[in-house]
C-alpha cells in the first residue's frame, strides 16, 4: 500500500517542481545510516523541533503543505527505514495520521512545519527516540493517552490491570488509588468505568507526570472522578487511610543492573525514575506491599504489575507468609505472553 | 430417518484447513476432493449435541440444535477463542517499547482464525479481529434448514430490502454490509441458499423478493458474493430415501460421516455442522442406488 502511494506520488510530483531539500536535512540523512549510539545526543536543530510541550497530535493544524511536498517527505522518510525495521513504515503512516489534519488533502494541514516533522522522524529512526514521544501519544486500550519525555509510555501489558479492576465486586462505587500514575492512563481508564460515587486518587512524585496526567484527565473529562496528588506513593493519601476499595500500581520494577541492557527506546529515553526498581527491582513493590494494609479497607483489592515470573512468585510468597493475617487470595496473574506479570489479592 | 432428504453437495470446503484427518479407509483413493454432506433434518444427529456441549453452552445457545455463535455477545464469543498476540520473546512490560498490537483469535468450536494488525492499540485490533471472526463464521459455518417449515429469522429479515413481502413493518430499516448486525443475516441467507442448492430464484420466493433483488443483496457485499457463488457452483445431488437398498447405503454413509465427524471433532474441534466426505464414499453409496 505504501509502495503504491509513493509511486502515485512520484507520478504527481513529476509535474511540479520538487521542493529543494534543505541542506542541513541532507546532512542528517547521511548520518541516519550510521548506527545509533547513546553518545550521539540530540543537539541543536534536533531539539529545536520539540520545544513546544504540547503533544504534536494536539497542536493546531496550522501549516499548509502542498500534497507533492508531503509525498516527497513520505518518500524520503520511507527511504530511511532500514530493512531490519519494517515496523517503522507503520510508524511513518501513523506519524502522518497524527501530524496532519487530513494527510490526503491538498494542501495538507500539518500540526508542525514540514522541516520539524523531518527532524522528528530522524530522531525516531536514528536516535531511537520512542515513536510515542514523537507524536506525543500512545494508543492504549480505547484511549489516546498523551505522553512526553519524563513520563513512562503506558505498556500494552498494563491494559489488563483495568479489566482486573472491573471484575472486583462493587468496584463502580469505590475509591481507588493509582500509585505512580505517570501519564494517568490507568487512572483515566478506571475512572471511565466508575459510577457517580467512584473516585480515583492518582499520585506521582514526578512533576512532569502530574502535568501530563492532568492533561489526560482533562482530555477525557474525568476531573470529577480523578484527583491527582503530588507525592511519593502513599504519602499524599494520609486522609484516605482505611477508605480505599483498591490500590493499583505499575511501579518501577527493573533491577538496576538490567538498565544498561534495555532497548534503546526505553533505556535512552524513558525516565529512570519510572523504571529503576533498585537492586532486585523490588524496592518500590515491597514498599507498596507494606503500605497496603493501612490504606485498604477490609475486603479491599490490590493489583501490582511486576517484572515477571520471579518477582511475582516472590511477592505472592511474601504476602501470603509474612502478611498472611492481612491478605487472602494472593495470586500471580499472567499477561498475554503468559508471563506472571501481576500480583493481585484482597485485604482481610 | 426415512423420508428425510440427504443432500450431498460438492463444495470448496471452507473448513478444509486445517486439513481434516480422514480415516484410513477413505484415504486410499488418490486425492479425493473434499465434500460437504449435510442433513436437512429438523433434529440434529446425536453427535452434534456432544459437540456443542464442549463449551457448556448447549442449553443456552443450542436452542436450535446448533450453536448460535453470532448471537453471542462479544465477551461470550471471546470466551470461546484462544487469543494469540504474536508473542514477544523476552521480559516484556517496562523493558520493551513495541506495540504488541497484532491480535490473532482462534475460535475453538469451529477452528476459524481471525486476525487484525492494522490498528495502533491492541484493544482496537481485538475488536476488529472479533468482528472479522463474526463475518467468517457467517460465511463458513452452515446450519441445516428445514425448508418445509422455513420462516426466515429476524436477522435475515433485517438485511432484506424494504420491498420484501415477508418483511413486517416492525423489522425496522434495512441493515447494510457495514453494520455489525449484517453478519448474522448473511449467515441465515447463506444457510437458505445452501438449503435451496444455490438457487437464487428459490431463495427469492421464500424471501418474498424478486430474483433480481436477492442478487443485488448478494452483490452488495464482496465476501457474501464470493460465498454465494461457491454455493451456487456446488454440484448438488439429491437423494430421496425411498427404498431399503438406498437406505442401507445411505445409512452406511451416515455412519461413516458421523465417524469422520467424531474424528474431526476430536482432532480439531470443528463442529458437527459440516461433514467432510470423500468422493469414493459418495460414489459407492450412489452406485448401489
Amino acid at each position: 500500500m505504501l509502495a503504491s502511494a509513493s509511486s502515485a506520488a512520484v507520478a504527481s510530483s513529476s509535474f511540479l517542481p520538487r521542493p529543494k531539500p534543505k541542506p542541513h536535512l541532507l546532512k542528517r540523512l547521511a548520518s541516519a545510516l550510521t548506527p545509533p549510539s547513546p553518545l550521539s545526543p540530540s543537539t541543536g536543530a534536533d531539539a529545536d523541533a520539540d520545544q513546544d510541550p504540547t503533544p504534536l497530535f494536539l497542536r493546531p493544524p496550522a501549516h499548509p503543505v502542498p500534497a507533492p511536498c508531503l509525498a516527497a517527505f513520505r518518500r524520503r522518510a520511507a527511504a530511511l527505514v532500514p530493512p531490519s525495521a519494517p515496523h517503522l513504515h507503520r510508524h511513518l503512516r501513523w506519524l502522518l495520521a497524527d501530524a496532519a489534519h487530513d494527510p490526503d488533502a491538498d494542501p495538507a494541514l500539518l500540526r508542525a512545519p514540514l522541516g520539524d516533522l523531518e527532524a522528528l522522524w530522524l530522531r525516531h529512526v536514528r536516535d531511537r527516540r520512542p515513536f510515542q514521544y514523537v507524536v506525543g501519544n500512545e494508543h492504549w486500550r480505547d484511549l489516546v493517552v498523551a505522553v512526553r519525555e519524563g513520563v513512562l509510555i503506558p505498556r500494552p501489558e498494563t491494559e489488563a490491570v483495568v479489566e482486573m479492576v472491573g471484575r472486583v465486586e462493587g468496584f463502580e462505587a469505590g475509591w481507588w488509588a493509582d500509585l505512580g500514575t505517570g501519564s494517568g492512563a490507568i487512572a483515566v481508564a478506571v475512572a471511565r468505568m466508575l459510577g457517580p460515587e467512584g473516585r480515583v486518587f492518582a499520585t506521582d512524585v514526578s512533576e512532569v507526570a502530574i502535568e501530563v496526567a492532568r492533561l489526560n484527565v482533562q482530555r477525557y473529562e474525568m476531573q470529577d472522578k480523578v484527583q491527582i496528588r503530588h507525592g511519593s506513593w502513599f504519602e499524599p493519601l494520609e486522609d484516605l487511610k482505611g477508605k480505599l476499595m483498591g490500590v493499583i500500581s505499575n511501579p518501577p520494577y527493573i533491577p538496576t543492573d538490567d538498565l544498561p541492557g534495555l532497548q534503546p527506546e526505553v533505556g535512552w529515553h524513558e525516565p529512570k525514575l519510572a523504571l529503576d526498581g533498585g537492586k532486585d527491582g523490588l524496592d518500590h513493590l515491597l514498599h507498596l506491599c507494606e503500605g497496603l494494609s493501612s490504606v485498604l479497607k477490609p475486603g479491599g483489592f490490590f493489583v501490582f504489575e511486576t517484572n515477571g515470573n520471579k518477582q511475582s512468585e516472590f511477592l505472592v510468597d511474601f504476602l501470603s507468609t509474612k502478611w498472611d493475617s492481612s491478605f487472602h487470595d494472593v495470586e500471580a496473574v499472567l499477561d498475554f505472553a503468559d508471563i506472571k506479570r501481576f500480583v493481585t489479592g484482597y485485604r482481610r | 430417518m426415512a423420508g428425510a432428504l440427504l443432500r450431498i453437495a460438492r463444495c470448496y470446503s471452507p473448513l478444509s484447513s486445517p486439513t481434516p484427518r480422514l480415516p484410513p479407509l477413505l484415504r486410499r483413493r488418490a486425492s479425493p476432493p473434499l465434500r460437504f454432506l449435510s442433513v436437512s433434518s429438523s433434529s440434529p444427529p446425536p453427535a452434534a449435541s456432544a459437540a456443542s456441549s464442549d463449551d457448556g453452552r448447549k442449553g443456552e445457545y443450542g436452542r436450535r440444535g446448533w450453536d448460535d455463535h453470532l448471537g453471542m455477545s462479544d465477551d461470550e464469543l471471546m470466551g470461546q477463542c484462544d487469543m494469540g498476540t504474536f508473542k514477544a520473546s523476552g521480559p516484556g512490560g517496562q523493558h520493551r517499547n513495541k506495540r504488541e498490537s497484532a491480535v490473532r483469535l482462534r475460535h475453538r468450536p469451529t477452528g476459524i482464525i481471525a486476525q487484525a494488525v492494522e490498528d495502533r492499540s491492541q484493544h482496537k485490533n481485538r475488536a476488529s479481529a472479533l468482528s472479522r471472526l463474526r463475518t467468517l463464521i457467517a460465511l463458513k459455518v452452515r446450519k441445516p434448514i428445514n425448508l418445509e417449515e422455513y420462516t426466515p429469522p429476524v436477522e435475515l429479515l433485517q438485511i432484506l430490502p424494504l420491498k420484501s413481502t415477508i418483511r413486517g413493518k416492525d423489522v425496522g430499516p434495512q441493515i447494510g454490509p457495514n453494520n455489525s448486525k449484517f453478519a448474522p443475516g448473511m449467515q441465515a441467507l447463506l444457510d437458505l441458499l445452501f438449503a435451496v442448492e444455490g438457487s437464487v430464484s428459490e431463495a427469492a420466493k421464500l424471501l418474498g423478493l424478486s430474483t433480481g433483488a436477492v442478487s443485488r443483496l448478494i452483490l452488495s457485499d464482496d465476501s457474501l458474493r464470493t460465498a454465494a457463488n461457491e454455493l451456487r457452483a456446488a454440484k448438488v445431488i439429491l437423494v430421496q430415501i425411498s427404498d431399503c437398498t438406498c437406505l442401507c447405503s445411505l445409512t452406511r454413509a451416515w455412519h461413516t460421516a458421523q465417524h469422520i465427524q467424531k474424528l474431526k471433532y476430536q482432532a480439531s474441534g470443528i463442529p458437527s455442522i459440516t461433514y467432510h466426505v470423500t468422493q469414493s464414499l459418495i460414489q459407492s453409496s450412489l452406485c448401489e442406488h
